[in-house]
């Protein structure tokens, strides 16, 4: 079945000539067609990767998501539009269910821009949250680009994101570089697991609202500061369908993907906008970071029967499963990030055992991680369960089910090789021999007393 | 969520001391006790308070200063509080700043999040000014305080949000195996039992017991006597065979063969065994 299953993916793959997992079928939604020469380099590196690009108003009238049923598009590409409200063909509601039909969004914000209606209550839905007057500025009089924003200091220069926490892939990690934020809206994540963080804002930033608080921020009226505000974040939903959210949409503008910019008191450096724009876009749509199982074996060892059905308690087993990443363009063995293990359980409503799969093998494309271990000393319906899921990669949960048997009669230990058991099976012995004895002296016995009594 | 920002933040605190920068005066930061135990305590730019400071469950800390952009008062746009925990964790404050540069926030136990009141060491608080323009901003740690929490209520908690990662290992812990004895215990007892049927047939032996009335008896029905004995100790035969290495079905057949024939042979046999009672030699 497993090995059907790749086949069936690798055609697919295939079909897709080489672009993104998810399809090729990408639909920008933005304010006015003509504004996408703004984002000119941006959209023309992703027609160039194989996206099959269509552009749309939120105004036009046969903009659909659906079409009987089915997605219409694989991506959405939100960038800033100036209508407060989207309309009806892109309802909050429609965008979930997109979500849930496996289609992945990026959403741009801007802070020059009010966000849309939808967009926020997209947003909420999946438990990130906005400034409420749905225009907020992040400023950091600190970390600011002191070229183009010397004065409003809205226009961010922070170094390049290292992941949140160990154990991550770096996706998003742009060694040495630095990245621009220009007008850029912040964001608060909740405490969910499928929401990481990518880029956070720098501790001494925060946001306002440049109408309301251009004088004074009250007290009251902060929303969030430092590092709880994110700028770039993403959220991976259960069904592996991604969303991403990034807080300025004019960073993937022409002028500042290979823009100059300067930091407070520092030199003149080319902001890597556009590695950084590359990777976000190709995470969201799925060109990176998709997991593929390309097979299952479980087995007895030192036999050769592939995944049977049936074990007895304290066989020793080994398992091995193959993976593979898709890379840009082709499917590459899956490397486990650093500080993290690929880990199998073997389970019974809970885990009798969680292991660390060690890397056992590779070849062109898939990677194979296995473990040999002694099944426990309980019988019952088990699972092989390897539950991967990571922030940044597709997840992974696959389950084998298999009977566990407990010792049959005749394969326990025979009773004379238990020491303890020997007293018994010689009192057996004893009772045989004079069991045969007695009958052959009452049958062969001569009366010795009596006779020679009647004789004399 | 671990920042390691008091470095960079120390760094741009010493860049901005040059130019023109917000800076403050007449720093003072009050514990405002109902258990007692007040403090005021000063601070300016270079001279942090030494003494770690207490909050109390009911007290409030009140900080006021005058924020001022070089030498003159000034309302600068960011005035925080940033609270920090070991971890660096962080929660800000904004002070309340009127247009003549006097700022006030004051902090209560509520005001905290509870991962920062369980914090074990002082947290430490410093102050964020800064604005638009050209003017460098500040940050400049200002004091520490540890949180007293009520001893008469239970503590706060919270739990750990769910993220994705490795778990720990697990490994199955087997029942242990069944034991036996020391060897030399079950062979001294197999040896005592064993033991027992020499004395048996010592005992029979000593009470006159004999196997004389052999010759006689195969003299009468040899053929009887022979396959009769012989069938109890081929049953016995079977019995062996079934432990060592029969199953069910095959001893059974063995059995009715052995059994019909100790029948057969037994109703003879033990026929000559009558007749040599009755003829009063048994």
């Amino acid at each position: 079945m497993w090995s059907l299953l790749s086949v069936a993916a690798a055609l697919f793959a295939a079909a897709a000539s080489a672009v993104s997992t998810g399809g090729s079928r990408l639909l920008v939604v933005l304010d006015d067609v003509a504004e996408k020469d703004t984002y000119g380099q941006f959209l023309g590196d992703l027609t160039a990767r194989g996206f099959d690009v269509s552009y749309e108003t939120p105004r036009s009238e046969g903009l659909t998501l659906f079409h009987l049923g089915e997605r219409k598009y694989d991506h959405l590409l939100f960038l800033p539009s100036k209508v407060k409200g989207l309309g009806p063909n892109l309802t909050p509601n429609r965008l979930v269910d997109f979500v849930n039909a496996q289609g992945n969004i990026l959403l741009a914000l801007s802070s020059t821009v009010p966000t849309s209606t939808s967009l926020v209550s997209l947003l909420s839905e999946l438990d990130i949250s906005l400034p409420i007057e749905r225009t907020g500025t992040v400023v950091d009089h600190f970390n600011y680009d002191t070229v183009s924003a010397a004065e409003s200091h809205d226009v961010l220069v922070l170094d390049a994101p290292s992941n949140v926490r160990p154990g991550l892939k770096s996706y998003f990690e742009v060694p040495g570089g630095v990245l621009a934020f220009p007008h850029a809206v912040g964001h608060v994540l909740g405490a969910g697991p499928l929401l990481t963080p990518v880029v956070r804002a720098p501790a001494t930033a925060y946001t306002y609202n440049p109408k309301e608080q251009a004088e004074v921020l009250d007290a009251d009226d902060l929303f969030a500061a430092g590092q709880q505000l994110a700028l770039v974040s993403v959220v991976q939903a259960r069904n592996s369908a991604r969303v991403t959210v990034l807080g300025s949409a004019e960073m993937l503008q022409d002028k500042w993907l290979d823009a100059k910019v300067t930091k407070v008191g520092g030199k003149s450096v080319k902001a890597d906008n556009k590695e950084f724009a590359r990777r976000v876009a190709g995470w969201t749509f799925q060109e990176i970071g998709v997991l593929r199982v390309n097979s299952i074996e479980h087995k007895l060892q030192e036999t050769e029967e592939l995944n049977p059905e049936i074990y007895r308690i304290k066989n020793d087993v080994s398992y091995a499963i193959s993976l593979s990443e898709y890379s840009w363009d082709k499917w590459v063995p899956f490397t486990l990030p650093e500080d993290d293990v690929l880990q199998l359980e073997f389970s019974m409503l809970s885990p009798f055992h969680r292991l660390n799969l060690a890397l056992t093998g590779t070849t062109e494309d898939a990677a194979v991680y296995g473990i040999s271990f002694t099944l426990p000393d309980q019988h019952g319906i088990f699972n092989f369960k390897v539950n991967y899921k990571r922030p940044y990669l597709t997840y992974v949960e696959e389950k084998n089910t298999v009977s566990v048997r407990h010792f049959a009669h005749d394969e326990w230990p025979r009773s004379f090789v238990i020491s303890g058991a020997w007293p018994w099976i010689s009192g057996i012995g004893a009772t045989v021999s004079g069991f045969v004895g007695f009958c052959a002296i009452w049958m062969y016995s001569k009366p010795v007393g009596k006779s020679v009594g009647k004789k004399n | 969520m671990r920042f390691s920002v008091a470095s960079t933040l120390l760094a741009l605190a010493t860049v901005a001391s040059a130019a023109s920068s917000w800076t403050f005066s007449d720093g003072t930061v009050k514990v405002l006790s109902k258990a007692g135990n007040d403090a005021v305590e000063k601070f300016s730019g270079v001279d942090r308070v030494q003494n770690t400071l207490t909050l109390g469950h009911q007290d409030k800390l009140k900080v006021t200063l005058t924020t001022k952009d070089g030498s003159t008062a000034k309302r600068p746009h960011q005035a925080f509080l940033v609270v920090k925990e070991a971890s660096g964790l962080e929660a800000p404050f904004p002070l309340t700043v009127k247009d003549s540069g006097k700022g006030t926030v004051e902090i209560s136990q509520k005001d905290l999040p509870v991962q920062l009141l369980l914090s074990q060491e002082p947290l430490e608080a410093s102050l964020v000014l800064a604005s638009f323009g050209s003017s460098k901003g500040s940050v400049t740690p200002v004091f520490d305080f540890t949180v007293k929490l009520d001893a008469a209520t239970s503590a706060p908690s919270y739990e750990k949000p769910l993220r994705y990662g490795k778990l720990a290992e697990i490994h199955h812990i087997f029942r242990a195996d069944p034991k036996n004895p020391p060897k030399i215990v079950s062979i001294t007892f197999a040896l005592a039992v064993l033991a027992t049927v020499p004395a048996l047939f010592i005992g029979w032996f000593a009470l006159g017991g004999n196997f004389t009335h052999v010759q006689k008896a195969l003299g009468n029905a040899p053929i009887s006597h022979v396959v009769f004995f012989g069938s109890i100790v081929a049953m016995e035969g079977v019995f062996f065979l079934y432990y060592t290495q029969w199953n069910l079905f095959q001893t059974l057949p063995a059995i009715g063969a052995v059994g019909v024939a100790a029948f057969l042979s037994g109703t003879k046999a033990l026929g000559e065994v009558q007749r040599r009672r009755l003829a009063g030699e048994r």
